[in-house]
């Protein structure tokens, strides 16, 4: 009877330490989430308060198959509803999904990588055991989300114009969270099948993938409506939140959630610790690629995470690219009148672009924040001890870090003006090719003063550099929104690092604030560097 | 003889932590220098200041006559160094991070790498994320001897080696030795130490506290006698240098430190049928040496 008590403390212990590891994303989600569809649903009874202007909104884009494909649900835009639902759809579904799936692959496979859930199963428990009760602080996590942004939908639909219903809030949050738990439970089963937490993380993005590519085909026509019961995306989009409110797509969702992570533990009991399902390509044939210089290393080893931001810098500009179709069509003087609270001016599309590259600059901008944090997680594995006991500058090897960080934020601009430019070609419209590369340069003088900024606090406290890093960003991402939607908070937005960006194409780019931001960002590299040099190397 | 390593009071302190005090040292050229201490006692701290990895607080090292930190990178290209945990990089394979640490060592005697791999019995063409820890740690030790830098530094260097790897090891070493390389050889397995190395230095909570040739620390550590009287045993626990009395009918047992002259004489009084001594090992004299200075200073830092 003893050994049970025992036994039930060591799954809630594990089951806290993962809970630990978790909670305050969920709750940062959990405000973001619910702060993206307060403001998606303000922004829209403020920028077309009529029924004409939602009716003319309706008319120019609710019947695009174009975007239904690309952004999901887009028939009940002329509901504030319907409007917020499509405007949050394809991010809140996207960041749930991957957030989920990678946290999952991080508890369970990071965890076994390192040998320390070797050390939870000496404990005592089972590997059946310890993965539910991991599971279970995933589930609870999703839970935070969930409440969290049922409260803020709730607060947001008091305001008489949006008028959401608690029952209504409580499904739209319940099918914001469809995502996370459905991907929360694939990356448990893939960190059963990977035998490494990239082979898992890899397979459950390919699962992302395809449960993308299937809601796509299914909002292509009427014809391939069907599919979406096989896309946990379909699940969320069948329920037509805050509109028709349909709770029975969740009943799939609830049955896959059941079956992945059962699948998942039943695994985790019939195979080896530190093993996966599938077997890894463990042996390979020497590839000289990247072994002459610790620069040329820190390429190899960062090249796939690297490619990944380049893609997806890309990809957002292409999507943006495509939406600007919409202004093809008559543009309501509120949506104009909105996109001016940024300060951009000019033709609509370019307004539209001026604040379509904000978001570009924000993800071009955590480029260097990912690979401050490769950095400093080389230094404090004790890795960087292996290089620097070697005939090298330490300096030179930090400055080949930082420009390896420089050319693929610069690479990254080019890329997504390239991409935007695309998108808009694919759709018909002809922007002007010079100005929008432009316009996706203009956004590396800012990424670099965050490497700048990453680089100094490597520099000095290498094991908080890259959290503080992510947290600028958000920061100033965060407070440049709020700025542009509640006038009286729109000094706030000197505290952001875009509130020094010209919003190109739609403003003109100052060539000597373009040139002083480069040498501030430089400066701080400078710095950075020689400090570097003379600090004490961290230790594992 | 030509000195390797100089340490001038290096001292390092983190706060109010002192993990290094005023350490002086020599190691001269073509020496293999065993440097001991318990867990926590300063022996990677003094490696990382050599390294030029952190500052000392005060006091100053030089490596071939040149300074650990502003010559790093001079010195380090007549050097190796190998660290107690071999934290590698998962994606390469072990050929892949040998081939790596030669490119920037810039100095690889191939033909003796290519002879390690196999005396290591080590598989190149694994992912290290495969590896044992033991193999993890081959690599680094197969990448410091095919580089024959002029100093081997290595940092409680075999853990994680079974005990054939292990002689695999000290037949390196002792290889690096008859070349003419010198190896600093922090350690705390005082079998390793005593099979390779010349002179010894221990080290314990920052401090230097015995420096010397192995022979010369077993003499000042206690000689064990034992010896079968013809007649009872005479009360010797009086006298000088003599401790640890054990008598048991006719057979006395004692430790003796100094001059023998004195326990001889009063043992031959009795007579004596036989009689042997026992040099101290090196783990003797070690917790001899930390057992006693526990003991005079209370507790340790």
């Amino acid at each position: 009877m003893s050994a049970d008590i025992v036994q039930l403390r060591a799954e809630t212990a594990i089951a806290r330490r993962a809970f630990k590891q978790l909670w305050i994303g969920a709750a940062a989600w959990a405000l973001v989430f619910g702060g993206t569809v307060a403001a998606s649903a303000l922004s829209y009874v403020s920028s077309f308060p009529t029924a004409s202007s939602r009716h003319q909104l309706a008319v120019t884009t609710g019947g695009d198959t174009g975007l239904a494909v690309l952004l999901g649900p887009v028939s009940s835009i002329d509901t504030v509803g319907g409007y917020t639902v499509y405007k949050c759809f394809v991010f809140l579904t996207t960041i749930g999904a991957i957030w989920a799936m990678v946290a999952a692959t991080r508890l369970l496979r990071n965890e076994e990588d390192a040998g320390r859930w070797q050390l939870l199963l000496a404990g005592n428990t089972r590997p059946a055991r310890a993965t539910a009760a991991t599971l279970g602080a995933l589930g609870a996590a999703v839970a935070i989300v969930f409440c969290g942004t049922t409260l803020i939908i709730v607060l947001a639909g008091r305001d008489a114009k949006v008028g959401f219903g608690v029952g209504e809030a409580v499904l739209y949050a319940l099918s914001i969270a469809v995502a996370p738990a459905v991907f929360g439970a694939v990356g448990a089963l893939t960190s059963q099948l990977g035998s490494t937490r990239r082979m898992a993380t890899g397979l459950g993005i390919g699962a992302f993938g395809l449960s993308f590519i299937v809601r796509m085909l299914a909002d292509s026509g009427p014809h391939a409506r069907w599919l979406l019961w096989a896309t946990p995306f379909g699940w969320t989009e069948l329920m037509r939140p805050l509109t028709h409110n349909d709770p029975w797509p969740l009943v799939p969702a609830a049955v896959t959630v059941v079956a992945l992570s059962g699948a998942a533990i039943v695994l985790a009991s019939r195979r080896d610790a530190g093993a996966g399902m599938l077997a890894a390509r463990d042996m390979s044939s020497l590839r000289p690629f990247g072994l002459s210089s610790p620069s040329q290393l820190a390429l190899r080893l960062e090249f796939p995470v690297l490619s990944a931001w380049l893609a997806g810098a890309a990809a957002a500009a292409f999507v943006f690219g495509i939406i600007v179709k919409v202004t093809t069509g008559k543009v309501p003087a509120s949506l104009t009148k909105t996109l001016g609270r940024f300060g951009v001016k000019g033709a609509f599309a370019n307004q539209y672009f001026g604040v379509a590259f904000l978001l570009v600059a924000t993800l071009v901008a955590l480029v260097p924040a990912s690979q401050i944090g490769a950095a400093s997680d080389e230094e404090t594995s004790g890795r960087l001890a292996h290089v620097l006991a070697q005939p090298v500058q330490r300096a030179r090897l930090f400055a080949g870090r930082l420009l390896l960080s420089g050319a693929a934020i610069a690479l990254s601009g080019l890329l997504a003006g390239f991409a935007a430019w695309l998108g808009a070609k694919t759709q018909g419209v002809n922007l002007h090719f010079v100005s929008m590369v432009g316009a996706g340069l203009n956004v590396v003088p800012t990424a670099l003063v965050t490497l700048g900024i990453g680089a100094l606090l490597l520099s000095v406290a290498p094991r908080r550099a890259a959290g503080t890093v992510y947290g600028v960003v958000m920061w100033s991402l965060l407070i440049d929104l709020l700025g542009s939607i509640v006038a009286r908070l729109s000094w706030l937005d000197r505290l952001s690092l875009f509130h020094y960006m010209a919003l190109a194409p739609a403003q003109r780019a100052d060539p000597k604030t373009l040139a002083i931001t480069v040498m501030f960002a430089l400066a701080m590299c400078v710095v950075a560097t020689i400090r570097f040099g003379q600090r004490d190397v961290q230790r594992a | 003889m030509t000195v390797t390593i100089r340490a001038e009071l290096l001292t390092k302190r983190y706060g109010h932590n002192t993990a290094l005090d005023s350490l002086d040292l020599e190691i001269q050229r073509g020496e293999v220098f065993g440097y001991l201490g318990p867990n926590g006692a300063g022996k990677s701290t003094t490696i990382a200041l050599l390294l030029g990895f952190i500052r000392p607080t005060s006091g100053a090292a030089r490596i071939f006559d040149l300074d650990v930190r502003r010559d790093a990178p001079a010195i380090h290209r007549r050097l190796a160094y190998v660290p107690s945990e071999a934290n590698l990089w998962p994606s390469l394979t072990g050929g892949e991070a040998l081939q790596f640490l030669g490119n920037i060592h810039g100095s690889v005697d191939d033909a003796y790498r290519t002879a390690l791999v196999d005396r290591f019995e080590l598989v190149p063409d694994e992912k290290i994320r495969a590896y044992s820890h033991g193999n993890r740690q081959k690599i680094l030790l197969i990448a410091a001897f095919a580089s024959r830098a002029e100093l081997l530094l290595l940092d409680e260097p075999t853990t994680g080696l079974d005990p054939l790897m292990e002689q695999v090891f000290r037949a390196c070493v002792h290889e690096a030795h008859d070349r003419g390389q010198t190896v600093l050889l922090s350690s705390h397995i005082l079998s390793e130490v005593e099979a390779l190395c010349d002179r010894v230095a221990m080290l314990r909570a920052g401090r230097i506290i015995e420096t010397g040739h192995l022979e010369a620390l077993r003499g000042i550590a206690a000689l064990r006698v034992r010896a079968e009287l013809e007649s009872s045993a005479p009360d010797i626990s009086r006298l000088d240098g003599v401790s640890n009395v054990v008598v048991d009918g006719q057979t006395i047992e004692c430790d003796v430190t100094g001059s023998m002259t004195a326990l001889v004489r009063a043992l031959a009084a009795a007579g004596v049928k036989n009689m042997t001594t026992r040099e101290p090992s090196l783990e003797e004299v070690f917790v001899s040496h930390y057992r006693d200075r526990s003991a005079a200073t209370g507790s340790d830092r």
